[in-house]
């Protein structure tokens, strides 16, 4: 697009596309596709070498390159050797520590400068010296001293090691980066991290689109992570605190991480307002902020509305993978509670099965267990826009999601839709200004993990044809206002020309 | 060598004189071992033949070909023992027992092809009758394997039953160089070879019993991700380092003596130095004492710590702990075998007397008792890095002996008799001091080399 030098677009990317499939990796697609007139470079940001082997997307003509970086290195390939290390170095990188020990404000310019220019340099503060030096062995000590609170020194001395040695490879990224004009990064985190850097370095517009809240799914890995030491036996009373002491450590490097990429963002870009709010309160200011939804693929969906018959099918669909955070018991229950009423009814789970075989397992004799053999069905992948004409109903009973863009899907179609409280469902379902909210709501917001709600908005639903039509009408009119792709495209489209064009 | 520890720990807890003698002895004899009470052996055998049977020449034979057996077996056997010891902790720490006998004879084949091979080759070049050749080749694949052996024994609790098999053994040897000395070199010869059999025999027996296995031979301990070449070398060296000395007054013209065929001695160096070497009991059994009892403990403390999550403070203070136990081991070997020094100081005139030897020996005799006192030490602080797991300073310390005292050695042959022994006491001397400095720098970076600098 722009004629001077340098690639228009470099995105970063956090263990996503092109490797590995899933909702962000569609959108990432999706956005390279529909904005053919910029040229992107992709910057990956995988976790041990060797686990990413093939792309699962066909990278669109309009990549113009990618690299493949790894944070977690073998650290086996260097051979451990006493040395001194540079004092002088490490003292400046004991400060950026303790920002990434406290979290509170983000790391200032001057110390992000020092990780651009004195992390992974030899003489400085090269990875190596980072595990084998005196000084750096001081820095871990002393840290230690005022945060290690009397934990496990070995503990700490290995989560040590672990959280920072990426650090060094981000900073090596960011050194050897092609000259590119916008940085957009698609999560905080690392990838995150990197955009700050890279904005500092290069003084280009950076900007942070977040699907779902990192540091908050972070938080959540964490807590259940079960490779955190747990080297004491059950009965030591300590040990509680000593899991919470490393799991703390990682979630303020975490926070840091974030806090810091959006103090240096130019835009922060959240799906939906819940999670502006959110973003807000984790430290991001506010008048960077702004929401984009997604956007389907409207005329996709003409077909699929135009098969709807005029009464509702007694089908209820759960389009989804079927793993625990679908919550596909909870839909199997409220199915029990539903067809109590109306004997008649099918419930149809569509999507893949072989993620969690286990929980699989578990789904199916809960349906045996509730004799719903003959009308709970398990599809597997199906095209949704076939199938959508089926179906009276579709359901999400979800604990967690960021924008789903099935119900779109669904709406587009004109079926109504049931979700439960998370992410913005609300905001689909019962719109989100007030004009959008003024055409009404097309389905119902139940609690999570209520099946008896859940089953009283299935019969309410498809009790009366009329009503049925109406919210399905609805659902279809706001996806065609709001969540029309095209508009995507445009918010990005400006959001790009105006950082492509950006000038000291 | 932690088993030592525990049992004489239980002794000391009895808290009297008698049991204090009673660890002291015991500590004495294991840690000083077949090598010393060889020693005795000999010189009781060399006491009671000359004048008696045979010629005297045929008993300053034997004595000089049993040196050198002791010499060479010692350097080659040094090749595995350290080696060895390190595998056989390591499958102990991995709670790997069954592996210790299999490889104990695996060694014990390689060491004895290598035996073979290397006697046979140095006994090519004699022109000694077959017989003897023959029985001079089996003494030394026995003295090999039974240097392996004695690694195992201090780790098993049956110390009575090693101190009555040694007794036994050497009473035996006695006994028989009496009785065959009629034979000649080869009766003598014989004699020994036979009773060094069955000691060591006995022991692989007590070996086999302690510990059982469900395979005959394994070469794990040969396996390249488990070998330490460091301490291969280490043992050798040491060994290489501590005979070395001998070996230079053996081969200079004027000073030594053709004894028989191509085994040289040199009379005026070789009877004070070995007379010497038997004032290192007292010191050699406060090392073993001290070593294997508060330090060891301290050091596992220490160890242990760092894995299990202590705090760093915890380090720091089990650091200090562990410091401050080597410091007094030390400072106990430097005492007692100062007094036992300061004491046959007083006395060697009135020992080489008794014993009948030339009050000419008497200032070599001083020079090497204080070499040997200093030798302790080293064996001491060299201890002290295999605990540490300092295998590659241990190996620079071991090389600073052979340098030293072959050079130091060198030079007191080239300055004359009145010279002779303070090349190996200055050479002992040099690597104490070189030794407490490198120990010194070890603690004072224990943390950071333990933590930073682990593979």
């Amino acid at each position: 697009m722009n004629k001077s030098k340098g690639t228009d677009i470099c995105l970063l990317l956090e263990g996503t596309y092109p490797y590995v499939r899933g909702g962000v990796s569609s959108w990432v697609h999706q956005i390279i596709k529909g904005l053919p007139e910029y040229s992107f470079y992709l910057v990956f940001l995988g976790g041990e070498e060797g686990s990413y082997k093939e792309m699962a997307y066909e990278l669109p003509d309009n990549v113009v390159g990618i690299e493949v970086n790894y944070l977690l290195k073998k650290t086996k390939k260097f051979k451990p050797s006493p040395r001194r290390g540079n004092h002088d170095a490490f003292n400046l990188w004991e400060e950026i520590l303790t920002y990434f020990q406290e979290s509170k404000f983000p790391i200032p310019n001057t110390l992000l400068q020092n990780i651009i220019d004195n992390l992974s340099v030899n003489k400085k503060v090269s990875i190596e010296d980072f595990l084998y030096s005196e000084a750096s062995w001081q820095v871990v000590t002393s840290v230690y001293e005022k945060y290690g609170d009397n934990q496990s020194f070995v503990d700490f001395f290995w989560t040590f090691r672990n959280i920072y040695s990426p650090l060094f490879e981000l900073a090596k990224i960011v050194r050897n980066l092609p000259e590119c004009k916008v940085f957009h990064s698609i999560s905080t985190g690392y990838a995150g991290f990197l955009g700050a850097l890279c904005k500092l370095k290069t003084n280009r517009p950076y900007i942070l689109t977040e699907h779902g809240i990192y540091t908050k799914e972070r938080k959540i890995d964490l807590s259940q992570a079960s490779w955190i030491p747990n080297r004491h036996s059950a009965l030591d009373a300590s040990i509680h605190k000593k899991i919470e002491l490393t799991r703390g450590t990682w979630i303020r490097f975490f926070e840091q991480l974030g806090i810091t990429a959006y103090h240096q963002a130019d835009k922060i870009i959240a799906l939906y307002e819940g999670n502006r709010q959110r973003q807000i309160t984790d430290g991001a200011p506010e008048n960077k902020t702004n929401v984009i939804v997604n956007g389907i693929n409207y005329d996709q969906f003409v077909e699929a509305y135009s098969l709807r018959p005029l009464s509702p099918p007694k089908v209820v669909g759960l389009i989804g993978r079927v793993v625990p955070i679908k919550d596909i018991k909870t839909f199997i229950r409220a199915m029990r509670v539903a067809i109590n009423n109306d004997p008649n009814l099918e419930g149809w789970v569509i999507g893949p099965a072989d993620e969690d075989l286990a929980y699989f397992e578990e789904c199916k004799s809960l349906v045996e267990s509730l004799s719903l053999k003959q009308n709970i069905k398990f599809l597997g992948m199906q095209s949704v826009k076939d199938i959508l004409s089926k179906l009276g109903v579709v359901i999400l009973t979800s604990i967690s999601e960021a924008q789903p863009l099935v119900l779109l899907e669904a709406m587009a179609a004109g079926i109504p839709c049931i979700a439960t409280e998370v992410g913005s469902c609300r905001e689909i379902i019962h719109g989100m200004s007030d004009e959008d909210k003024a055409l009404g709501a097309c389905g119902e917001i139940v609690q999570i993990a209520a099946p008896n709600v859940a089953a009283n908005a299935i019969n309410r639903i498809l009790s009366n044809d009329s009503n049925w039509q109406q919210m399905g009408d609805i659902g279809r009119i706001r996806v065609r206002t709001y969540y029309v792709e095209s508009m995507m495209y445009e918010s990005y489209r400006s959001l790009y020309k105006e950082g492509v064009l950006w000038q000291e | 060598m932690a088993g030592i520890g525990f049992e004489l720990r239980k002794i000391l807890k009895k808290n009297t004189l008698l049991s204090i003698f009673e660890a002291y002895g015991l500590a004495g004899v294991v840690s000083s071992g077949p090598w010393v009470l060889s020693i005795v052996a000999l010189m009781v055998i060399g006491v009671l033949s000359i004048g008696k049977v045979s010629e005297d020449v045929v008993v300053v034979q034997f004595l000089v070909i049993v040196t050198y057996l002791m010499a060479g077996s010692l350097i080659l056997s040094g090749l595995f023992q350290l080696m060895l010891t390190r595998f056989i902790a390591d499958q102990f720490y991995s709670k790997n027992e069954e592996a210790v006998t299999p490889n104990l004879l695996g060694c014990m084949v390689v060491s004895s092809l290598l035996a073979l091979i290397v006697g046979g080759g140095v006994l090519s070049f004699s022109a000694l009758a077959p017989v003897i050749k023959v029985t001079i080749l089996t003494a030394f694949i026995v003295l090999c394997n039974l240097w392996l052996i004695i690694i195992f024994l201090s780790g098993m609790k049956q110390y009575y039953r090693i101190l009555s098999t040694l007794v036994a053994g050497y009473g035996i040897m006695i006994i028989g160089s009496l009785v065959f000395s009629s034979f000649g070199l080869g009766g003598l010869l014989g004699v020994f070879a036979v009773s060094q059999a069955l000691i060591t025999f006995v022991f692989l027996f007590f070996v086999l019993r302690y510990f059982p296995s469900k395979k005959l031979v394994a070469f794990d301990f040969l396996n390249p991700n488990k070998i330490f070449v460091s301490l291969i070398l280490c043992g050798v060296i040491y060994n290489v380092g501590v005979w070395i000395d001998k070996f230079c007054f053996w081969m200079t013209p004027v000073l030594n003596v053709q004894v028989i065929d191509i085994f040289y001695a040199s009379f005026i160096y070789d009877l004070p130095i070995f007379l010497a070497y038997l004032a290192i009991i007292p010191g050699m059994a406060v090392f073993m004492l001290h070593m294997e009892t508060d330090f060891a403990q301290s050091c596992e403390n220490f160890y242990k710590t760092v894995r299990e999550g202590g705090t760093l403070k915890t380090i720091y203070k089990l650091k200090e702990k562990m410091m401050e136990d080597c410091q007094n081991s030390i400072y106990q070997i430097f005492k007692v075998q100062g007094i036992t020094l300061a004491l046959l100081l007083l006395w060697a005139k009135d020992i080489l007397q008794a014993l009948g030897i030339d009050a000419a020996y008497l200032h070599l005799l001083y020079v090497d008792l204080v070499g040997v006192s200093l030798q302790v030490l080293v064996m001491a602080i060299l201890n002290v890095m295999f605990y540490l797991d300092k295998r590659h300073q241990a190996l620079a310390l071991v090389t600073c002996i052979v340098v030293t005292n072959f050079v130091f050695t060198q030079v007191s042959i080239y300055l004359g008799p009145a010279f002779y022994g303070y090349g190996f006491t200055l050479a002992m001397l040099v690597t104490t001091l070189l030794g407490l400095v490198q120990l010194n720098i070890q603690f004072k970076s224990l943390e950071y080399q333990t933590f930073m600098l682990q593979k």
